[in-house]
This record gives C-alpha cells, sequence and structure tokens, in this order.
C-alpha cells in the first residue's frame, strides 16, 4: 500500500512521508466517507464496500486494457457501474433481509458472504498476480518541500477533495441531502413524516458505492491492482471512519488523513512492514477510549 | 487411504475451531473475526517452545492454551464492553495485529518463512507419528472441546450467556455481571482454538502466518453459521462440509487453485443464503437476534 520515496535527506523524507501519507489519506477519506453515509442511514457495516473498491478497479482495467475502451470513459463507466452495483446489492439482498426484520449482525455477516464471493469470482477472472493501470500516462512528478510527488498523487488529492467537497454539499444543501440527514438522526420519525426509507438507502448505496469506486480507481492507478486490495483499503477506511466519527461528513475527512498520515509517519521510526498494525492499535485504542471517534456523538450503551 | 485421513485429522481440527468459536457466537451471541489469531497463536507459541526449548506436547499444549486466553483477557475486557458492530470491528483490529505479529515480527516469529521442524508429539510414551493415530488424537481434542462447550452450555454458566444473547439488559437487571461472563466465554473459546493450533502445528510440522489470516477466521464463521449456532452437531457438520468441499472439487479435476477460490465462493454464497432464507443455520437454534 506504500509508495516508494526517493529523498535521501531526513527532512526530505519527512516531507515525502506527509506526502504519501496525505494521499493514501485522500482515498481513506472517500471510502470512509461512502461507508458512514450507509452506516448512518442502514445501521450497520456494510463490508462488501470492500467488493464495490475492487470491481471498480478491475472494470477500469477490464475495459481500457482488455477491451480497448479510452481510460477516460472506461473511469466513468466503471464509477456508474459500480454504484449501480451497491445499488443493486442494497435491492437485491439488504432490502429483502431488512424486510424479515434482520439484525445487523446478520447484514454484516451477509455482506462479508458477498464480500467473499467478489473477490474470489474476480481471483478466478483476472488471476491473483497484480495489474497496473496505467502504462501509459505520463509518472515523472513534481517536487514540493522536498518531496516527489507523481503527477497522478496531485490528480488523486484534487479528485479527493472535490468529491469529498461535493458529497458534503450535496447532504447539507439539497432536498435529497436533507432525506438522508432526516433518515440517518431519527428513521422512526422521517418514516412519519412520509420520508420513504427505502429510497433513502437506495440513494446512499449509490452515492456510497460511487464514492468507494472512485477511491478504488484511485488506489489502482497510484500502487496496483490485486483482488484482495479491496479489503486492505476498507479495513482502513472503517478504521478512518470510526476514528473521525462514524456518520459524521467532517470525520471521514479527519480519520482519513489521520490514518494515512500515521500509517506512513509511523514508517519514519519503525520498519515498514509494521504500518499496518500501527492502525490497528489506534482503531483499538479509540475502540475502547472513544467509540464515538473524534467528532462522532456517543454510541448507546444499550441495544433496544 | 492416507488422503483420507488426513481429511479426518483436517476435520478434527476444525471441528474444535468450530465449536470453540460457537460458545461465542452461537452462546453468547458475540460474533468473533479474531479466532484465527488464536489459532495462530497456540500453533506459534507451542512451536516456538517446542523447537526453541524442546518442550514436550503436553507443556507446549498447556502454554499455547494459557498464552492464547491470557491475550483474550486484554483484547476482551475493553472490547468486551462495546456492543455487537463495534465488537465485530474490534476483534478485526485484533485479528490484524496477532497476524501482524505472527507476519512482521521476523526475528521471533520467523515471519513469511514460518517455523520448520516442529517435532510431532510424543504423549505419556504414545508416540503420534502415523496419520491413524493424528485421527486419533484430533478425535479427542474434539470430544473433549465438545464436552467442555457442552458441559459449559448446559449449567447455570451457559444459561447466563443465553440471556446474554437474548437481552443483556435484561441479564444484568437479574443482577448478573454480564462482562465477566463474557470475558470467562471468550477466555474459554480462545484457549480452545489454541489448542487446535497446537496440534495443527505438531501434525504439520511446519507453520506459516499464512494459515491464520482474517480468511481463515471468516472460515471458521462460515462453518459455525453454516452448520448452525447454538447446535450440538452443527459445527462438526459445518467443518465436514466446507474441509471436503474443495477436496471433492479437486476430484472433480479443477486445478487447486480453482478449488480454493470455488470453495471460497461457496461459503460466501452461503453465507448470504442462510442469512436470507435460514439463519439459524441447518440445525441451528440460534438465528442471530430473530
Amino acid at each position: 500500500m506504500g509508495t516508494q520515496w526517493g529523498g535521501e535527506i531526513r527532512g526530505h523524507m519527512l516531507s515525502q512521508l506527509i506526502a504519501n501519507g496525505l494521499i493514501a489519506g485522500g482515498t481513506y477519506a472517500l471510502i470512509a466517507l461512502g461507508f458512514s453515509l450507509i452506516y448512518g442511514v442502514c445501521r450497520f457495516f456494510h463490508f462488501a464496500h470492500a467488493a464495490v473498491i475492487v470491481c471498480a478497479g478491475y472494470l477500469v482495467f477490464a475495459l481500457s486494457s482488455r477491451l480497448g475502451v479510452p481510460l477516460s470513459l472506461a473511469v466513468v463507466l466503471s464509477i456508474v457501474l459500480s454504484s449501480a452495483m451497491g445499488a443493486l446489492l442494497e435491492r437485491a439482498i439488504y432490502r429483502p433481509l431488512r424486510a424479515k426484520h434482520a439484525s445487523s449482525l446478520m447484514l454484516l455477516v451477509a455482506s462479508l458472504g458477498i464480500y467473499v464471493v467478489v473477490q474470489n469470482v474476480i481471483s478466478v477472472v483476472f488471476g491473483d498476480d497484480p495489474h497496473a493501470l496505467l502504462s501509459g500516462l505520463p509518472t515523472q512528478g513534481i517536487s514540493m518541500f522536498g518531496a516527489r510527488i507523481t503527477f497522478i498523487q496531485v490528480i488523486i488529492l484534487i479528485v479527493t477533495l472535490l468529491l469529498y467537497s461535493a458529497t458534503g454539499f450535496f447532504i447539507a444543501h439539497t432536498s435529497a441531502g436533507r432525506t438522508i440527514r432526516a433518515v440517518a438522526s431519527d428513521s422512526e420519525l422521517a418514516r412519519i413524516v412520509g420520508i420513504d426509507a427505502n429510497r433513502v438507502m437506495l440513494l446512499v448505496f449509490a452515492l456510497g458505492s460511487g464514492l468507494a469506486a472512485a477511491a478504488g480507481i484511485l488506489i489502482s492507478f497510484n500502487v496496483e491492482l490485486t483482488p484482495t486490495m479491496g479489503f486492505d483499503a476498507l479495513l482502513m477506511g472503517v478504521v478512518a471512519a470510526i476514528v473521525g466519527g462514524i456518520a459524521s461528513v467532517p470525520g471521514a475527512l479527519l480519520g482519513g488523513f489521520l490514518v494515512g498520515l500515521s500509517q506512513h509517519l509511523g514508517v519514519w521510526k519503525l520498519p515498514s512492514q509494521w504500518q499496518d498494525a500501527i492502525v490497528f492499535v489506534i482503531l483499538v485504542l479509540f475502540l475502547v477510549l472513544r467509540p464515538q471517534g473524534i467528532l462522532g456523538t456517543p454510541v448507546r450503551s444499550a441495544a433496544v | 487411504m492416507e488422503y483420507f485421513l488426513h481429511i479426518l485429522v483436517l476435520i478434527g481440527i476444525y471441528t474444535v475451531l468450530a465449536v470453540s468459536l460457537d460458545l461465542l457466537v452461537g452462546q453468547t451471541g458475540l460474533l468473533s473475526i479474531a479466532h484465527a489469531g488464536f489459532y495462530g497463536l497456540g500453533a506459534y507459541t507451542s512451536a516456538l517452545l517446542a523447537v526453541r526449548l524442546g518442550a514436550s506436547f503436553l507443556i507446549s499444549l498447556v502454554a499455547g492454551m494459557a498464552v492464547a486466553a491470557l491475550v483474550s483477557l486484554v483484547v476482551s475486557f475493553p472490547s468486551l464492553r462495546l456492543h455487537d458492530d463495534y465488537f465485530v470491528i474490534a476483534t478485526f483490529g485484533c485479528q490484524m495485529i496477532l497476524f501482524g505479529i505472527f507476519n512482521n515480527w521476523v526475528s521471533f516469529t520467523r515471519g513469511p518463512l514460518g517455523i520448520p521442524a516442529i517435532p510431532q508429539p510424543t504423549i505419556f510414551g504414545w508416540n503420534v507419528r502415523s496419520r491413524i493415530s493424528f485421527v486419533l488424537l484430533t478425535a479427542l481434542l474434539a470430544v473433549c472441546s465438545y464436552l467442555v462447550v457442552t458441559l459449559l452450555a448446559r449449567s447455570p454458566f451457559g444459561r447466563v450467556l443465553r440471556a446474554i444473547r437474548e437481552d443483556e439488559v435484561f441479564a444484568q437487571s437479574l443482577g448478573k455481571n454480564t462482562l465477566r461472563f463474557k470475558v470467562t466465554a471468550f477466555a474459554v473459546s480462545a484457549a480452545l482454538a489454541a489448542s487446535a493450533g497446537v496440534v495443527y502445528a505438531h501434525y504439520t510440522t511446519f507453520i506459516d502466518p499464512s494459515s491464520f489470516t482474517v480468511t481463515e477466521s471468516i472460515l471458521v464463521i462460515s462453518m459455525v453459521i453454516i452448520g448452525g449456532p447454538d447446535s450440538t452437531w452443527g459445527p462438526l457438520i459445518g467443518a465436514a462440509v466446507l474441509v471436503t468441499l474443495p477436496e471433492a472439487l479437486r476430484l472433480l479435476g479443477l486445478p487447486g487453485s480453482v478449488a480454493a477460490n470455488l470453495r471460497q465462493v461457496f461459503y460466501g454464497v452461503s453465507l448470504v443464503v442462510i442469512m436470507m432464507v435460514r439463519p439459524r443455520g441447518l440445525v441451528g437454534r440460534y438465528g442471530f437476534g430473530r
């Protein structure tokens, strides 16, 4: 998951690590945002989010490398299809489960099952070997504060911030966004005032999956494409969502950058293979000391 | 024949894993994704003791179980204060940390290289060498774990666990210290998983981190759920079905790697279908809250 750095001098290395952390953190923030939106409205951990992330990357690969579709069109198509896939999962699997009053644990188990199926189908179709999405695009970098950042990494940061702001605006200032917030804060009350919760859930699944797809594509541009990359990325996104405060829009961004930075800055003092373990130690610390995250509202202590 | 006996040993080991996880999932209603971590903790503790210090099998077994139980206490006291989904995420974090230790603490665990030349067990003069004696050993272990879990489930202790599963606040209102019950169940479950790891390490004589991944945890969860949580035969059925399935696919002529993927597709589909159609699994009594 890490990118290589070129600077030899310690100060340069530090700024390189910060740059890598921000870039990784941006993609985690997008994943966390989608995951949080879905959790906020549907109240369960949608692990199949990882399936959407990895599918998006492989869709771009299949469309552009195998079928010869232009890359920009392939990216757009992949985001649309992945977003539809998220909505389809909600419609075909989660909604029927919810209609049977499934508990959140049952939805979680089903989503684990979906993820396992998708990951293995991708393994069978494309093999377990990593694929590179970028063979034709320029990879030369620019230097900032001693850190070397590639062109694609600049795009990642810009796209992340744009998507994040657009989503934030959508939720805060449109009527559809208002219905999302209504169902998230009190689904019973939202139903009483005539909001169709099923439609809102379909909407957040489409929206959240679109964000996950964008993140998956950006990650596969930056690193590489493997069948398990969705899960690795999702775990970072989940930690980001929990650390920032689940179901909080600014929390997702804050958590994403925090996770990305601590993952990459940890490399400064510790061998790089520990960077994932650092993130999970942070997760456990937060779960124990502040399960609602930095910006979240306290979790209900009793299951009703 | 040797091959058939090998399958029986694997079924035995996975039965122990599934039975011990059922104590958490089926009896207490706690879904833990850290089971492969405790399985690995048993395997690594005993392998390191046997290889580095020449410890005997029984000492390794006791040590492996004790280490897993102790680590489970460190994990469970904080994470069992969390509910449902958050507990799942906490066990996820623990699984990733345990796997990180197996995989990354190279000077101690040799990381991805794994630990070779683990001695085969000798128990009170019984040299466990042949496949058939390993079948006996794992069967013995499976029966013991069944006894432990069943006796616990039938005791007043088990009744409290099921009360917690159905309604924790209610159990608390009866004056039960539910945290203590959950922590105990978690420790017993971890120690039993570790015992499976000990036998696994001394059976294959080689371990590496790839046997103790999240995927392995999800595999054991699938065994419990397919067999049916809170049931006598569910874990055995689940383990038997999911162990033999890829072997059957291989006999059908599919290459090993595709068979492994297809097995995972099968258990992924089963998880979804079972949740939609029959959350109690094949023979279980508990369906995740509904």
